[in-house]
């Protein structure tokens, strides 16, 4: 034994000379003592003041435990010290620096959380909770405004967030989400991308000169009464909720209701279906609740949508194959949007007109917006490509947001400029 | 030559991995398209038509590799006409799933009672990791119904295995009776379909009623 503290002092020498200040390689062992003299032992390493050690527990009597953290460089001369008396010991904590720098990982991402008001954005959340956030983000920021533009069917509100920094009818960027109810992604991915442009405003060059000139204007749940019903009914719900007049089917496919070729080929006639396009063009309130907004608006410069799945970033015409007339201005933007949105963990989206790349159909929303002027319409089909198609896992909303997000800057950055 | 990035290519190879999925997909083994890399279409008179197809090919569960593939997927005239007709040569190999299938068929086969579950993935995404390979059966499962329903106006996948119920069966094979919700892309319906697949480790994976 008398070696044995020899090598203990020995130990606490060169520590002190180190002046070790974090707890890199700090130890936590509880010390477990059969008996009385075992105690005393332990008692008299505690007496032992250069070794440092701290008694989280000390030692009393042998029934109870003696929790002690040990500073890195007297760790393996007190194991040795143990063992070499008998004593039994385990490690309860291997490493303390370790512990403290996840515990502080942990706090921060709580603050964090606290301060957008704990709402996971990598999650699914209902209509009510999407609501809740909205709010909070209009209370949290001067610039951000939650108007409502119409009611749903059902009478649900249609709340769009408006961020605008200033002016008077600047120059605006429409932006929608969840027309089709059952594309979860896209409802999801749009509070992401509220939250960004929100919170980036001043501290992104971008998203500031953007702001400074433009305004936004996104509605990120375009169909509540179908998002309501996927979570209540049927998770595969696309259409609205209206009754159609003489017949037991209900809802109307709002992206085969708008002004634009509307009942041409791509759609149907029949009440059942999944893509019925509605007794007539606009018939869905909740398409004419964003018409009338956007035509009394009148200086919207860029219609963007949001759908899933499939990645797919396309630009009109839907209702005829043939190209409009800023094919070629478009196709280059798509394809610069495509690249950025790429560049961040390399998902690929083709570009193209609706009619070539995915099929005609007419009544399409940004065929309306293009040919009332809006140059700049697109559609975004998000992830994925059919692994899960609409039953994207929650794990990938952030990742498909923040990708999506790279695009539609693309695009909005061309039309600021 | 076609356009890789429009529907016409894209629906052929649909067709194209659908029968690949039945033909070697299985618990182990969830076949997915990487990208389309080359597509040509050929008119044969009183024939229908023809899609020569170059893919490239990844495993859902070994995402770092691809596999190349070529395939000829023919259309047949008519409205009423039978199931395309599909070649498909894979170049190379494809990894094996022999421990990952003995494990799934051992486990299986030792339950107490019948494997029963529903709504994969659920509304959230979300697959059980022991669920995953059942999940990946009825890919193969759907692969069939797909390859078998499919004509050039129409583009399948597999939305979500709404309901699974195992049978028990007095031969090796284990049985599956799926209940499957296909989405159909230019009508944008939902369709279920009911499917019953055998599967052995060796046997692999056989649609019995569809």
């Amino acid at each position: 034994t008398a070696n044995m503290k020899l090598i203990l002092i020995f130990g606490a020498l060169i520590g002190a000379s180190l002046c070790l200040e974090t707890f890199v390689g700090h130890q936590v062992l509880r010390i477990k003592t059969k008996n009385e003299e075992e105690v005393k032992q332990l008692q008299l390493l505690e007496s032992l003041e250069h070794l440092e050690l701290d008694f989280w527990i000390n030692p009393s009597a042998p029934a109870l435990p003696v929790d002690v953290r040990i500073p890195a460089v007297s760790v393996q001369s007190v194991k040795a010290f143990l063992e070499s008396q008998g004593i039994e010991y385990s490690i309860l904590i291997e490493d303390l620096q370790d512990v403290l720098d996840r515990e502080k990982q942990d706090m921060a991402e709580s603050a964090q959380r606290q301060r957008s008001g704990s709402f996971d954005f990598g999650a699914y959340h209902t209509l009510d909770d999407i609501n809740s956030e909205l709010d909070h983000l209009a209370s949290e920021y001067s610039f951000v405004e939650k108007i409502q533009i119409g009611e749903s069917y059902e009478k649900r509100p249609l709340y769009v967030l408006k961020f605008s920094t200033g002016g008077s009818k600047r120059p605006a960027i429409w932006l929608d989400a969840g027309i089709h109810s059952r594309e979860w992604v896209t409802q999801a991915s749009a509070l992401w991308i509220a939250n960004k442009i929100a919170s980036d405003y001043g501290t992104d060059a971008s998203i500031t000169s953007l702001l400074d000139r433009m305004d936004l204007f996104l509605l990120p749940v375009a169909n509540p009464d179908g998002f309501v019903y996927t979570h209540t009914s049927n998770r595969m719900w696309r259409k609205t909720r209206s009754k159609i007049p003489g017949s037991i089917c209900v809802g109307v496919d709002p992206n085969r209701n708008w002004d634009a070729g509307f009942g041409g080929p791509g759609a149907s006639n029949k009440p059942c279906s999944d893509s019925y396009h509605g007794p007539s063009a606009n018939s869905e309130v909740e398409v004419k609740s964003v018409v009338d907004f956007i035509k009394s608006h009148g200086n919207f410069k860029a219609f963007l949508t949001l759908h899933s799945y499939s990645q797919l970033l396309m630009y009109p015409y839907g209702y005829k194959c043939t190209r409009p007339d800023d094919y070629a201005e478009l196709e280059s933007l798509g394809r610069a949007a495509a690249s950025s949105i790429r560049s961040l963990y390399g998902t690929t989206f083709q570009v193209g007109t609706i009619c070539k790349t995915i099929y005609q159909a007419s009544g399409g929303s940004i065929d309306w917006s293009y040919d009332n002027g809006i140059k700049y319409s697109f559609a975004f089909e998000l992830r994925d490509t059919g692994r899960y198609g609409f039953l994207l896992p929650a794990n990938q909303i952030i990742p498909a947001a923040k990708e999506t997000w790279l695009g539609l800057k693309k695009i909005m950055e061309h039309v600021r400029d | 030559e076609l356009p890789p990035s429009h529907f016409p290519a894209a629906r052929a190879a649909a067709v194209a991995l659908g029968y690949l999925r039945y033909l070697r997909g299985g618990p182990g083994r969830g076949l997915e398209l990487r990208a389309l890399r080359r597509a040509r279409r050929q008119d044969i008179d009183d024939v229908g038509h023809k899609y020569y197809l170059e893919l490239e090919l990844e495993d859902v569960l070994d995402k770092d590799r691809t596999v190349s593939c070529t395939a000829e997927v023919l259309y047949g005239l008519g409205s009423n006409s039978s199931a395309p007709d599909v070649q498909i040569t894979v170049q190379g190999e494809l990894s094996s799933t022999e421990e990952a299938d003995k494990e799934f068929y051992n486990r299986i086969r030792s339950l107490e009672k019948e494997l029963v579950a529903e709504n994969i993935p659920d509304s959230h995404g979300n697959v059980p990791p022991e669920l995953e390979p059942i999940h990946l059966l009825a890919w193969a499962a759907s692969g069939y119904v797909i390859w078998q329903n499919s004509t050039e106006n129409t583009k399948f996948h597999l939305a979500q295995v709404k309901h699974v119920k195992q049978l028990k069966r007095s031969d090796e094979d284990l049985q599956f009776d799926y209940m499957l919700l296909l989405h159909e892309m230019v009508s944008q319906e939902v369709i279920p379909w009911e499917v019953a697949v055998l599967w052995h480790p060796q046997r692999g994976a056989r649609v019995c009623r569809d």
